[in-house]
């Protein structure tokens, strides 16, 4: 998939409201594969809402999303399930972790699925976000930071045109985001993909190609 | 595989799948325990006579107050057409008796013992399942074929012999008697030789050949009315309501068992279908117990069932857990079921055959494959309802 297309979308339930501005909704916007966008939001703008617009979890919207000029309404399940699991990678804003699995297992129950990744690189990765000894812990017993990290390494143990990261590092401290995010870009330079970041304040740092504001 | 059961097997409840599986055992059991048994005793109903067809009645017209005053008791050519004619009906042949005097006496090696007056009968020869070779009258060697009612044998073994202090006769004795049968009638009398050739059960008659018959009614009774009283009626199923309600309407009797064996295999086939309705409804029941859990398992483990589906898993995939238990417990309940009715076949077989010694040993195989329809079925509906579920979860 090359280009993601928002034509001129809006979640059902701000419709009719007057006040809507914002670089997004009712607006075209273009994401290309390659590029770095952001997007900025205050609290209940509807960020996570485009995320699931996106995913193909929530239709609540009007207007019309296109992938590579193709109406994702008319995407079949197969299709939906092909696209989420070769094509767009989102790492949740609540994460949508498996508390009763291990941190390894968590990431092990989608690699399994796309056979990725080696166990060694997950390893790797687990290691340069701090969490080599989190890895046969439960992920319920861990921190939302900890589970960020662990969110975010299976996000990147699939094949994705676009890797989509809802507020990664609200959790984070630096250090860790900064190792967040090197991994992460390291993944989507190898993928030649783009990237879709949100943020209610802190955000990624970055070389951001373009940021809208909601 | 291991980590999404891992995942998904939470919230199974031991105890629903207990219930579920003793309740669904005993179904089983039932069911095929019935059918099985049905198909077993059956053969004990219709057993062939051995010398006649398999599903044939006896008819004759009921004897009513007014018949002794000369009113016929014999079935006019319209009537037997009529008869011909009904759906139930598949052959109808006529009874032909002898219109002469005959005396009959037994003797071994020549002696007469004993003898009696009597009569014959024949019905048309492709009723009577002998080999026709023996089934036959030749005049130029006249010898006779018969076959008596086994209960003769039983009056003159158990009643007659026994006060008279004669020999008993079984049936391959009698088979080695010569019987001298002497026929009078239109100014004429003939002696020939009889042999017994065997013993029906069921039917009423001391039976000859038709063209035995044939020849010697024109022999020594020509021109005589030739009217059956009896008609032997080859017939699809014994056991069809219409018969009866025919046989009323128009005043017949049925003079045999094979209606009464219709009538007791109808019976067994009502008894053994309520059983097997209850087996079912039990089955049907646990069922829906079984349905009921994978409902509320599916609805505890829907979140984790959502994660899932938005990380890449297919719908088909998320369901396939759920889908092998339900099929590995309906499985294991039918391979369970089908062992039982093997300890209990065994058991219930070996009273039988202690009753009725020449009864087959069936087939299991039918009962087997019944089984395997019915858990066929189940996985089915199983297999689709736990993947609609979970395609209700994809659409929420």
């Amino acid at each position: 998939m090359k280009e993601i297309v928002l034509d001129r979308i809006l979640p059902c339930v701000f419709a009719g409201r007057e006040d809507i501005s914002g670089d997004i909704w009712h607006q075209k916007v273009v994401l290309e594969r390659g590029r770095v966008f952001l997007v900025e939001a205050a609290s209940g703008t509807g960020k996570s809402s485009l995320c699931g617009f996106l995913m193909g979890y929530r239709r609540d919207y009007e207007g019309s999303i296109l992938y590579d000029g193709r109406d994702v309404r008319t995407f079949r399940t197969d299709e939906w399930v092909e696209m989420r699991r070769s094509h767009l990678s989102l790492l949740f804003q609540e994460l949508r972790l498996f508390p009763e699995l291990t941190a390894m297992e968590n990431v092990e129950i989608k690699n399994q699925l796309t056979h990725h990744k080696t166990k060694q690189r997950i390893r790797e990765w687990f290691d340069a976000l701090g969490l080599a000894d989190k890895m046969d812990a439960r992920v319920g017993q861990m921190s939302f930071g900890q589970q960020q990290r662990v969110a975010m390494i299976r996000a990147l143990v699939q094949p994705f045109d676009f890797l989509m990261a809802d507020e990664p590092v609200s959790h984070l401290d630096e250090r860790n985001a900064d190792a967040m995010r090197d991994i992460m870009m390291e993944e989507v330079r190898r993928q030649g993909a783009g990237v879709v970041i949100t943020s209610i304040g802190r955000r990624m740092d970055l070389c951001y190609d373009q940021t809208f504001c909601l | 595989m291991r980590l999404l059961w891992k995942l998904l097997r939470r919230h199974v409840s031991p105890a629903q799948l207990g219930g579920f599986f003793a309740a669904n055992l005993l179904g089983m059991l039932i069911v095929l325990l019935s059918f099985q048994f049905y198909r077993d005793v059956r053969p004990l109903f219709g057993r062939e006579d051995g010398f006649l067809k398999a599903d044939y009645l006896i008819l004759s017209k009921r004897i009513s107050a007014t018949g002794l005053w000369g009113e016929t008791s014999g079935f006019s050519a319209q009537e037997i057409d009529d008869l011909q004619r009904q759906p139930f009906c598949r052959r109808v042949g006529a009874f032909t008796a002898s219109q002469y005097r005959v005396s009959c006496s037994l003797g071994l090696q020549g002696i007469a013992s004993f003898g009696t007056e009597m009569f014959f009968e024949s019905v048309p020869d492709d009723f009577v399942d002998v080999d026709l070779s023996r089934w036959t009258f030749n005049e130029s060697d006249p010898m006779v074929p018969i076959i008596l009612p086994r209960s003769y044998l039983a009056i003159y073994n158990f009643g007659f012999a026994q006060s008279q202090s004669l020999p008993k006769l079984s049936e391959g004795v009698v088979g080695m008697i010569d019987l001298g049968i002497q026929l009078r009638g239109a100014g004429r009398e003939e002696r020939l030789k009889g042999r017994v050739i065997g013993f029906s059960s069921r039917l009423n008659t001391i039976l000859v050949p038709e063209n035995f018959i044939r020849w010697s009614n024109e022999r020594f009774a020509p021109g005589s009315d030739n009217t059956p009283s009896r008609l032997i009626v080859e017939v699809g199923n014994p056991a069809d309501d219409a018969i009866v309600s025919y046989m009323d309407e128009h005043g017949y009797e049925l003079e045999d068992d094979k209606l009464d064996a219709g009538r007791t295999t109808y019976f067994l086939r009502i008894v053994a279908g309520i059983v097997m309705a209850v087996g079912l409804l039990i089955s049907l029941l646990s069922f829906y117990i079984l349905m009921l859990s994978i409902y509320l398992l599916v609805q505890k483990n829907a979140q984790k069932l959502h994660n899932l589906l938005l990380i890449g898993y297919s719908p088909a995939r998320v369901a396939r857990p759920y889908q092998l238990l339900t099929i590995g417990a309906n499985a294991l309940v039918l391979i369970m079921a089908l062992a039982g009715l093997c300890i209990l076949r065994h058991y219930y077989m070996e009273r039988l055959w202690a009753m009725f010694p020449q009864m087959p040993d069936g087939s299991l195989w039918p009962s087997v494959v019944l089984g395997l329809a019915l858990f066929a079925v189940v996985v089915m509906v199983n297999v689709v309802v736990v993947y609609r579920r979970v395609m209700k979860i994809w659409n929420s």
